[in-house]
């Protein structure tokens, strides 16, 4: 890991680099209790930065035959990532890993909410979600090398916290055909701390309240975690949804220069909290996911 | 930039029919029925917990706490000697014993805590039951995994230690001195909406209730309607053990909320999202139907499972309405 004052690029350069040199060591179990008649639902094991040991839900569909589409759900800010649960699972090979500290990848580590957000916040070196964004960029890695099924267009999902950990993914990983990225968390954007914040990003708050003095030690942590920073990386589609009363992942002026920032953004903006467009959302998302990885 | 919407009907120009509307929730007739000896079980399972040492230890939280509000995470024993975790938020402001509003956690997220309540004079616990993070190291099937766990036995039912969590919750309050026993309230969504519902039949201090998006309703039906977890925890055991299945769905009338609601007599309400795709309308209505006292319903036409926008703040308003009304009883002193 580097400290503050790097270059981010060279940061981020310097993160893949280490995880290139880190073997998969992918380990696949067909879940027979899960699994139905039109998908398989398998158990991935494998290693993270620093070895961590990770893990991720894959259902592949049995109809597949040739490359089939993918959809990678990134976990939101949550003990528990879903077992994967979405119509397309019939036709689309679907993955759902977890980052170290969410269940079933906390043999080492066991996040705490509250709490998490600000683990090891005060040096990037220690800072827990620097690794949490590296577990995302190697889910991509395992949904490529996993051998279930041969993956033709990717798209990248998310809410909270995984609908930035996708537009992080979509910036690094060429292979990604999309984003559908609802309230990302707008963790590292250097305005945040001026907005009323609810939890998630309140966590920063409490933080401050008890190391009043940390405030550039914390900006400084976060900034290579910025997603409207990171925005102009990202050269797929993005559909992005926001929520006008979001106080908790992204308030709606950041949301607002994250839309403006990504090249191909169609935002869409509703009157809700963190929720973002709820129901109404979906209906878009899954007609706009279907199109862009060839479901139609 | 690109094209901007602000329009919350996109669904009905891209979604069709409405999972429900409301004739489709008066047509819904439940094959829910209640065991015989339903009341016989429960009153054995709180005479059980009732022998079990409360053992309350309070640990303050200082990072979360601020100007409005002290935060402490607490800790109570459970059935079967479980120790089970919560939140706690007690006003720094007013004079007490303080109405308490107690908040019930959904299936898979980690129960927050309500510092907003301090704000309002209140106290709030929010129960993290058994297998929830702090509450799960001697109990912890995971998720999914919770659903069917002991399934083959109301006796072994994972469920039967989660409700007596939530039970537990009720006492926790009642021993604490900033608490007016007259003035205990419920809240929950999903899984918490059902235990809300639940709680509130075995304890009559709880004086009034919101049950939204109530899980944990009219199991057989909820396995035939929808292909969403958790109820596809229930079909894959089912499939996993066709011989068990006739046990399975006889353990689950003793833990059917539909069975419980007749027997709340405070003020419930139930909230149902039509476009629910994991709580099916049909059965959070029929919780609602089976309610005796009285009651209240919000119906949300163009929201799904827990993301209808206006539910937070009819919430919160219904409860500070409820709380206003209620009498100051005294303290637990």
């Amino acid at each position: 890991m580097t400290e503050r004052g790097t270059d981010v690029d060279a940061m981020w350069d310097s993160l893949d680099r280490q995880l290139e040199q880190i073997p998969l060591e992918l380990e696949q179990e067909r879940d027979a209790f899960y699994s139905q008649s039109e998908y398989d639902v398998y158990r991935l094991h494998y290693t993270g930065l620093d070895g961590y040991q990770l893990f991720s839900w894959l259902s592949v569909p049995l109809s597949a035959n040739g490359p089939v589409p993918a959809l990678l759900r990134m976990p939101d800010y949550g003990s528990v990532h879903d077992i994967v649960y979405t119509p397309l699972r019939s036709s689309a090979v679907v993955m759902n890993p977890t980052h170290r500290g969410q269940r079933h990848s906390d043999s080492q580590f066991q996040a705490e909410y509250p709490g998490l957000l600000t683990e090891g916040i005060d040096r990037l070196h220690t800072f827990v979600m620097m690794r949490v964004f590296a577990d995302a960029l190697r889910a991509v890695d395992v949904l490529l090398a996993q051998t279930s099924a041969q993956v033709g267009a990717v798209a990248l999902t998310g809410q909270g916290l995984g609908g930035t950990l996708s537009l992080f993914a979509a910036a690094r990983r060429p292979r990604i055909t999309a984003v559908a990225a609802d309230t990302p968390l707008a963790l590292g954007h250097p305005d945040v701390l001026d907005h009323e914040l609810a939890y998630p990003l309140d966590e920063l708050n409490d933080y401050l309240r008890v190391y009043p003095h940390r405030s550039e030690a914390i900006l400084a942590s976060t900034a290579p975690l910025d997603p409207v920073a990171a925005a102009p990386k990202v050269q797929v589609p993005v559909l992005l949804s926001l929520g006008s009363r979001d106080r908790g992942l992204c308030p709606l002026p950041i949301g607002e220069q994250l839309a403006a920032r990504l090249p191909d953004c169609d935002v869409r903006v509703y009157d809700g909290g963190s929720e973002g467009g709820g129901h109404p959302h979906g209906v878009v998302r899954a007609a706009w996911l279907r199109e862009r990885i060839g479901l139609v | 930039m690109g094209r901007i919407t602000t329009d919350s009907k996109i669904a009905k120009d891209g979604g069709g029919k409405a999972l429900a509307d409301q004739k489709d929730l008066d047509a819904v007739v439940t094959q829910v029925t209640r065991p015989g000896d339903f009341d016989d079980f429960w009153e054995r399972v709180l005479a059980g917990l009732a022998e079990v040492p409360l053992e309350p230890l309070i640990a303050p939280e200082t990072m979360r706490s601020n100007a409005d509000v002290d935060v402490s995470r607490v800790y109570y024993r459970s059935l079967d000697g479980i120790e089970i975790s919560g939140w706690y938020c007690v006003p720094t402001q007013g004079e007490g014993p303080f109405p308490a509003v107690i908040r019930f956690p959904g299936y898979k997220g980690e129960p927050g805590m309500r510092r907003d309540w301090g704000r309002k004079e209140v106290v709030s616990l929010t129960v993290a039951v058994r297998g929830k993070l702090g509450s799960n190291a001697d109990f912890n099937p995971g998720y999914p995994g919770l659903l069917t766990h002991g399934i083959e036995g109301r006796d072994t039912y994972g469920y039967k230690g989660v409700i007596s969590d939530c039970v537990r919750g009720i006492d926790f309050l009642l021993s604490r001195p900033e608490v007016d026993p007259q003035r205990i309230f419920a809240c929950g969504s999903s899984q918490g909406g059902g235990l809300t519902l639940i709680t509130s039949a075995l304890r009559p201090e709880i004086k009034g209730g919101v049950a939204g998006y109530p899980f944990l309703c009219c199991y057989p039906e909820s396995m035939q309607m929808l292909r969403s977890y958790p109820y596809d925890e229930l079909t894959c055991y089912a499939r996993a053990n066709p011989d068990r299945v006739e046990e399975m769905l006889e353990t689950l009338r003793y833990y059917d909320a539909v069975n419980f609601a007749p027997g709340i007599k405070c003020p419930m309400v139930v909230g149902i999202a039509l476009e629910d795709e994991v709580c099916p309308p049909g059965t959070s209505y029929a919780a609602y139907q089976a309610l005796t006292g009285p009651k209240e319903l919000w119906l949300f036409p163009d929201s799904g499972h827990g993301n209808a926008h206006e539910y937070p703040a009819k919430e919160t308003a219904w409860l500070e309405q409820q709380i206003s009304k209620s009498q100051t009883g005294g303290s637990n002193d």
